[in-house]
């Protein structure tokens, strides 16, 4: 292996210095070059330099990664008696929908750009830029709330992910946060929702993990509109200033229900079912 | 829970019309016991407690195979022997459908505008029995419709011998449907959600959900009485029921607590927007009443304000016999397709 | 020592106007009577600093709860003024926005806004009463 290894690395610097020594020789001809055709007289402007296109790298020691398997939550459906039926015609519908708009992958914490039309607004089209603090809702009915603070005064707004006003979805920025519902941002400093509505967006891969913004956010001074502290929200992304003391860490275990993970008539496991609908799901777009 | 029992017959005795319901094919002559199982709804056993697991097992594969064949047999019982067909005219009732309550969705018009919708299933829907004027001493006929295929074990003698007699299997629910006389149908056809097309009005009956027995705050939305000051156990009562001397009586009618739900209602005047030929699914506006999966009854309906909007139904029913060829999804021309370009301008 | 103390409470009344308004309490979800509310143009009247917030004690409708375009009656230092709902905190129909605060509009008793701003985003199914409230649609500077 050492020996493969270090052979390799001379063919390298063979390579470089082999390259160095070509693109001297370049340089020279193409300077010869000039001189020779502004002797000439014939074309007394020079021609104009044409800078090479950049070379793609393309590393093919390590193999191509596969795009993320992604499924929107509304495709779930809910632990209910409803006929199986019920949601098949659902996913049925959102998936004609889908292939007329594109619905892009996204989550409680990216930032996105929504145009709807709104026969209100100026040009007959209303865009809203502002993160993504809450998705809700299953099947045709799902919902999504973007925030955005403009000019002070924060606004929200609820978008239907299925309806036909909605004409563009945009992911300025995909990332993920360290809860899966930010309602507490109302109560947090404005700077934390404040978006600037000409944003660019961030490029992002298609594969490997979603990157996950550890950000801890600082809190307006209480009243909140609720107790995010208590542990039934059990959020990880305020940043609280206070320790709490003995009598709070007393009511937490108490309010934290630990009991909750062994609950077994709560769980509700979903792979199976995500499996069988991702299959049918990839059928029917191919239709 | 006392709704089925098992007789036990000697399988030697001559065949009677009691013991040909259990349809003797069915049961396996070498591995079966010298006792046959028929119901009765005096004692409460098991439709199975007298049969050995073999048998259950082999009632189980042959008996969705045999409704299978009954249904399919029948897909078009007037091409063999048909009742004469009617037109339309105003006036006239058609049948209606039984359907089974998917739950809610919403749809779009193309205006943008959301509504919600509760999805009705239509499943094995057939006409059972037909039941003339003098039979029905009424003014008009009656059409008898059931739907949703259930166990032969869970209905009565009485209702088996209808059930044969429209050669379909055993129904969950039956309903009664007035009909006029242009619009009877021959006992056996299978209706379709087709029966309905979107645009038209329809009305939906089907048992509330059950509440119980229930106070007046709840059953009728009445105030109650405070929660404090010197309130001495009075604070969800009624109150007064009415004035004392005078009339000397509660006036009937008065409300008062009791059961509340798991009674007949009907909402009336619900548009269908969509129908879905493929998987017979009606798309109903608004709330229905009763629970998911319930059985719901549809009929036409009867507002006189919607009645120009049922012009020119299918008549009498739809029948799935290639007269015409429907798509799979029927729409309303107000609803927004799925499949279409989002709305430019609202 | 009656002036004392009169001295001694608006010295901590102005204090605390420094770092919060007078109301400690959040924005009340839905706008009805007694209401506090936060009046968003550029009228002096809705600008210089008061011992009371803005409150609603009338709306005219019929359900008693102002939403975007009702009319409302303000008791703002110590007059009535009609004002109308610009937005709101309790969340409307879905896709129209909702905002983090109460927002009002003086305006005069024939429809006609007192100031000749309005510093916020207002939201654009306000244009709705495009006939009746012109005048203020037309010192809005940014709709959402």
């Amino acid at each position: 292996m050492a020996a493969s290894s270090g052979r390799v690395v001379t063919v390298l610097q063979a390579y470089k210095a082999f390259s160095r020594i070509t693109k001297h020789n370049e340089r020279f001809l193409s300077t010869s070059v000039w001189r020779h055709g502004s002797a000439g007289g014939e074309s007394p402007q020079p021609p104009k330099f044409t800078p090479p296109s950049k070379p793609v790298v393309v590393d093919k020691t390590k193999p191509l990664e596969q795009p993320r398997k992604f499924m929107s939550p509304e495709f779930i459906p809910p632990r209910q008696r409803t006929n199986p039926l019920k949601f098949f015609i659902e996913r049925k519908d959102m998936v004609q929908r889908r292939k007329v708009l594109n619905v892009p992958e996204f989550y409680v914490g990216s930032i996105l750009a929504v145009t709807m039309s709104d026969p209100y607004a100026n040009g007959k089209s209303n865009r809203f830029v502002g993160i993504c603090i809450q998705r809700s809702g299953s099947g045709l009915g799902a919902t999504f709330i973007l925030r955005n603070i403009i000019e002070g005064q924060g606004v929200e707004i609820c978008y239907e992910l299925y309806s036909p006003r909605i004409q563009q979805i945009e992911v300025l920025k995909l990332e993920k946060r360290l809860d899966d519902n930010l309602m507490y941002l109302r109560d947090a400093l404005p700077s934390y929702s404040t978006v600037d509505f000409n944003m660019k967006p961030i490029p992002y891969s298609v594969s490997g993990e979603v990157p996950v913004n550890k950000l801890k956010v600082k809190m307006k001074p209480k009243p909140w509109s609720k107790r995010w502290e208590h542990p039934k929200f059990s959020i990880q992304g305020i940043h609280f200033e206070l320790s709490p003391t003995d009598a709070e860490r007393k009511e937490a275990q108490i309010q934290g229900q630990s009991w909750r993970q062994y609950d077994m008539l709560k769980e509700y496991d979903t792979t199976e079912l995500e499996e069988s609908i991702w299959k049918e799901l990839q059928e029917e777009r191919r239709k | 829970m006392a709704l089925l029992c098992c007789r036990l017959l000697r399988l030697a005795e001559p065949v009677s019309g009691a013991s040909r319901l259990l349809c003797p094919p069915l049961i396996r002559p070498d591995s079966c016991p010298p006792v046959q199982a028929l119901r009765n709804l005096r004692t409460a056993t098991w439709w199975d407690e007298h049969l050995s697991q073999e048998n259950v097992d082999f009632l189980k594969q042959q008996v969705p195979e045999e409704y299978n064949r009954l249904t399919a047999s029948k897909i078009n019982p007037l091409k063999d022997e048909p009742w004469p067909r009617h037109e339309w005219e105003p006036g006239s009732r058609r049948v209606g459908l039984v359907g089974v309550k998917l739950g809610m969705m919403p749809v779009w018009t193309k205006d943008g505008e959301r509504h919600v919708v509760t999805m009705l299933q239509v499943q094995d829907c057939h006409v059972i029995q037909y039941i003339s004027k003098e039979e029905y001493k009424s003014k008009t006929a009656a059409l008898v419709v059931g739907a949703k295929n259930v166990s032969p074990f869970y209905r009565t003698e009485k209702q088996m011998e209808m059930f044969r007699a429209a050669g379909v299997p055993p129904k969950q629910k039956l309903s009664v449907f007035k009909v006029t006389d242009n619009a009877i149908i021959k006992p056996g056809t299978p209706l379709y959600a087709a029966h309905f097309r979107p645009g038209q009005y329809v009305d939906v009956t089907a048992k509330t959900i059950g509440k119980g027995f229930q106070g007046v705050m709840k059953r009728y939305g009445f105030g109650g009485q405070p929660a404090s000051h010197g309130q001495t156990k009075t604070h969800r009562r009624p109150g007064a029921s009415g004035p004392g001397g005078d009339p000397a009586k509660v006036f009937k009618g008065k409300k008062m607590p009791g059961q509340m739900g798991n009674i007949y209602r009907t909402t009336f005047g619900l548009k269908v927007w969509r129908v879905n030929t493929k998987y017979n699914i009606l798309y109903v506006h608004g709330s229905v009443p009763g629970h998911r999966n319930c059985l719901v009854k549809v009929r036409d309906t009867n507002l006189p304000t919607h009645c120009e909007k049922n012009q020119q139904p299918p008549f009498p029913t739809y029948f799935a016999d290639g007269d015409e060829e429907l798509p799979e999804d029927l729409y309303d021309e107000d609803m927004f397709r799925f499949g279409d370009e989002s709305i430019s301008v609202v | 020592m009656a002036l004392f103390s009169r001295l001694w409470f608006g010295l901590t009344q102005l204090s605390a106007a420094q770092h919060r308004s007078f109301s400690v309490s959040t924005a009340a979800s839905a706008i009805y009577k007694m209401t506090r509310v936060r009046v968003v143009d550029n009228s002096s009247l809705g600008n210089t600093p008061y011992h009371r917030v803005p409150r609603v004690i009338h709306v005219y409708n019929k359900s008693g709860i102002g939403k975007v375009g009702n009319k409302v009656l303000l008791a703002i230092k110590g007059q009535k003024k009609k004002a109308l709902i610009v937005g709101h905190r309790m969340p409307g129909d879905r896709m129209t926005p909702r905002f983090d605060s109460n927002n009002v509009v003086l305006i005069e008793d024939n429809g006609n806004p007192t100031g000749t701003r309005i510093k916020v985003p207002v939201p654009s199914h306000l244009r709705k009463l495009e006939g009746e409230y012109s005048k203020v649609l037309a010192i809005a500077l940014r709709f959402v």
